[in-house]
């Protein structure tokens, strides 16, 4: 498992340096002056003018790609243009705002997921099979936006049971967070949920068409023990594959639902910060952020190696 | 020798006395208390005033800090933080004598030497320092008296100096020293005082107590006047969505919002507990041509393209119904306002423009619309010209682009676009002067051919700027106005009316360039 470990993490330092220069070459090779943007619509030709030369965007291309990896040897990623803060500081600000809403969808995730899935494959071919895929086609077809506004109508405006934006802090007020990150959880849930049962339905099914359930049945064991210890723990093999995957289209998700919900997370960050061209701000929370996921990513890797011991015994 | 005042101050202040007379006592809040929930449109990067020019920031800033002069109701100048202003026989020396009693939100009493320290800091990073161009030096001869000593005479400097664009706010001088948009504990003079900012999320302010209102008025005028804070506590919640932020207004989450989305507007005047309160004059929606890049470097194209519009269907398509027609770079209700030029505004008429475009021999060359989707308004307007301009049997293209793009080639480049749409918005609130300088150089909207203005046109300006009576100037900016039409080096579409809401608890609530938060009071 160590052994795993090491590989995994010294595989991500490519990756990384990867990402940041793609990341720079894109950021810089789109048009748009982070100035003007910075400045906003009134503004003056001076004042843009005094906003660029104020942030030093007039320097060559090449001057500020140095710079910049230069500062991040000593773990410095720079200052947003936008906002004057440290990009470290900004993104570890929204970092927790993002993460314990990605939480909160996954684990509605897997609770409508997994359980949707799973009856789905016991019940093949019944109303309740075809109730469950008609559910998942639903979430997997409505655009997270669209359900979001419906949401915010029918729950907030209509019903007044929740909060129709804004964000509290887990930390200031659990019941107040979990009011205001319901609409937003359920909006980013139920694409992947939909998601995540077909895959379900279809592993559960293929496990239980094993000889060894069949054996298991015919040894008399309870259907429930047949179903959680012999087919689930199989069925979830693949299910832990996915579920890495999910957990990175939560968090890029978010960029969608947190803008429509005043929800103060990376996602809103990043996406003000792609809009008005804050250089530093797109290079440094973009790395931050895929250093994020490939570690969620060698992490699913660790717990597949845990589940299926032939990964362990082929060394990865 | 000294003269007292400009006269449209003067004109104010005999005013406000009569307003005294006749009210017999100042503003007092009839009910106190409360958190007032405002949903802001856009987020805000920075509350450091003075390096941001930016509406967002301009809406919460406003409510922390003063200047020495400020602008009132009718964008007239007026004092703020100081008590008196002197302006020399030569017109090379301003004298201030602060208020008495002013403190800062951490309990400092304000002096001179804040206000020395403030202008410091603006002349290295205040983001319009050319306001301080004509300026030899400032000094504080005592610790209620500040000085400006001129270089030369600039008949217009006490308008510029008072204008809210980027304005010169008075910070406590241990602040001098701080980098440009690093200024993240913002310390005023305000009615409110920071209580906390989560980026991309909400401002919270709260009353100052140590608040000291300035008592030669009586209520609050424009940015300034007799200030008060009636709430609580002031929540700016940033809700970017449109339909959220009319969803939180319903619910009464939010207490008032800007920027109403036009086809919810209909549903919200049926709701009695919400009142609409449209904000006329918020921007001039307007077109401008690259007179460098073929061909509408051929002033009879650009008057066929003008001949062409029909203002009403541009303006309806830009604000979804909510806009006037308007000639010109000010509004009627200003007082630099003048139709100069009417006669090439509107003219819908096909028949002269296609006789403009024969005379030009044009072929058929692309006319280039530069516009963005950021901004709908901008993008419709764009649409609409496209289809007018095609009927009349010019090839008009789109090139969409975002907003920042959009800037960047319309101020770095003089190739591939020949009309660049955008919205005045703060400038032309602030005078024509203001306005004007779109027009000159650096960087001149019309992108004259190898940067030279057009020597008309740079004469007017510099009579705008430079001629010692108010008339005289008006004359000038009316010439300029005429000439920038009569050549077509603008194409103003009508005025964007913005549509702002309350909810109907909420009194006080007036619709000005930035949500005012002073003298606003939530109903029992």
């Amino acid at each position: 498992m160590g052994g795993i470990l090491v590989r995994r993490l010294l595989g991500a330092l490519p990756i990384l340096l990867i990402v940041s220069l793609i990341t720079f070459a894109m950021i810089h090779l789109i048009p748009g002056d982070p100035a003007a943007a910075i400045a906003g619509m009134s503004a003056t030709p001076e004042q843009i003018i005094n906003i660029r030369r104020d942030l030093g965007l007039d320097q060559p291309l090449l001057t500020q790609l140095a710079d910049w990896y230069l500062n991040l040897l000593h773990g410095d990623l720079g200052r947003s243009l936008l906002l004057g803060q440290p990009v470290v500081q900004a993104t570890m600000l929204r970092l927790p705002v993002t993460l314990a809403l990605s939480a909160y969808a996954l684990v509605l995730t897997l609770l409508i997921g997994l359980v949707s899935g799973i009856l789905a494959a016991l019940r093949q071919n019944t109303w309740v099979d075809q109730a469950a895929m008609v559910f998942a086609m639903l979430g997997i077809s409505l655009p997270s936006f669209y359900l979001g506004l419906l949401m915010i109508i029918v729950l907030g405006v209509d019903l007044r049971w929740l909060p129709t934006g804004g964000y509290v802090a887990f930390t200031d007020d659990p019941l107040g967070w979990l009011a205001t990150s319901t609409m937003p959880a359920i909006s980013l849930a139920l694409l992947l949920a939909g998601l995540l049962a077909r895959i379900t339905r279809s592993t559960m099914l293929e496990v239980l068409r094993q000889d060894y359930i069949r054996t298991a049945r015919a040894k008399g064991l309870p259907n429930r023990t047949v179903v959680m210890k012999h087919a689930l723990a199989n069925a979830l093999i693949p299910i832990t594959t996915v579920l890495g995957i999910i957990v990175s289209l939560l968090i890029s998700g978010s960029v969608v639902v947190e803008t429509l919900f005043s929800i103060p997370g990376i996602g809103q960050l990043l996406t003000q910060a792609v809009l008005n061209r804050d250089y530093p701000m797109v290079q440094g929370g973009l790395l931050i952020t895929t250093a994020l996921l490939v570690l969620i990513n060698i992490g699913v890797d660790c717990c597949y190696a845990l589940l299926d011991p032939r990964v362990r015994y082929d060394g990865g | 020798m000294k003269r007292g005042f400009l006269a449209p101050l003067g004109l104010l202040v005999s005013a406000g006395l009569s307003v005294a007379a006749a009210q017999a006592a100042p503003f007092k809040c009839p009910h106190v208390g409360g958190d007032f929930v405002f949903g802001q449109e856009a987020n805000i990067n920075t509350l450091d005033q003075m390096t941001s020019s930016t509406i967002s920031t301009r809406n919460i800033a406003m409510n922390i800090y003063e200047s020495l002069m400020t602008r009132d109701e009718n964008n007239h100048p007026i004092l703020e933080l100081a008590a008196s202003m002197d302006e020399a026989a030569d017109h090379l020396t301003y004298t201030f004598k602060l208020r008495q009693g002013v403190h800062f939100h951490n309990g400092k009493l304000m002096t001179s030497a804040d206000v020395v320290a403030s202008f410091d800091r603006y002349a290295k990073v205040g983001n319009q320092r050319s306001t301080l161009d004509n300026v030899d030096r400032w000094d504080a001869p005592d610790a209620s008296t500040f000085v400006i000593h001129m270089k030369k005479i600039q008949p217009t400097f006490i308008e510029a100096l008072s204008s809210f664009s980027v304005p010169i706010v008075i910070i406590p001088s241990e602040n001098r020293d701080v980098p440009a948009q690093q200024l993240t504990q913002p310390i005023g003079t305000g009615p409110y005082q920071l209580v906390e900012s989560v980026p991309g999320s909400a401002v919270k302010l709260k009353r100052f107590d140590g608040y000291q209102p300035n008592t030669s008025f009586q209520d609050r005028t424009g940015f300034g006047g007799y200030k008060q804070a009636c709430f609580d506590t002031v929540t700016f919640r940033i809700v970017t969505e449109p339909g959220a932020r009319v969803a939180g207004l319903r619910t009464g989450e939010l207490q008032g919002v800007e920027d109403v989305p036009a086809k919810s507007v209909p549903d919200l005047k049926t709701d009695k507990n919400i009142t609409i309160l449209p904000l006329k004059n918020w921007w001039i929606q307007i077109a401008n041509p690259n007179i460098s890049n073929p061909p509408t470097d051929k002033l009879l194209v650009r008057k066929a393209i003008q001949a062409a519009l029909d203002m009403d269907e541009v303006m309806d398509a830009a604000s979804d119904g909510n806009y006037q027609l308007n000639v010109g770079f000010q509004y009627p209700n200003q007082p630099d306002y003048t139709d100069a030029g009417k006669d090439t505004y509107n003219l819908h008429n096909a028949a002269l423009a296609k006789k403009y475009l024969a005379e030009a021999d044009y072929k058929g060359e692309p006319v280039v619309l530069l516009t963005n989707k950021d901004y709908p308004s901008m993008y419709n307007a764009a649409l609409v010209m496209q289809q007018q301009l095609q009927a009349v049997g010019i090839n008009a293209q789109m090139k969409v682009v975002d907003w920042p793009t959009s800037v960047q080639m319309s101020l770095n480049t003089t190739k591939g676009w020949n009309f660049h749409f955008t919205g005045w918005g703060t400038q032309p609130a602030l005078g024509a002067l203001a306005t004007m300088q779109f027009l000159v150089q650096p960087n001149a909207t019309y992108k004259p051919v190898d940067g030279k203005d057009d020597p008309d046109v740079l004469a007017a300006w510099s009579d705008m700027n430079t001629l010692p009576t108010a008339e005289g100037r008006h004359q000038a900016f009316a010439r300029m106005q005429k000439l920038v039409l009569d050549r077509v080096y603008a194409v103003p579409f009508g005025a964007y009316t913005k549509v702002q809401a309350v909810r109907s608890n909420v009194n006080g609530f007036v619709p000005f360039r930035i949500p005012r938060m002073s003298n606003v009071w939530f109903t029992p």
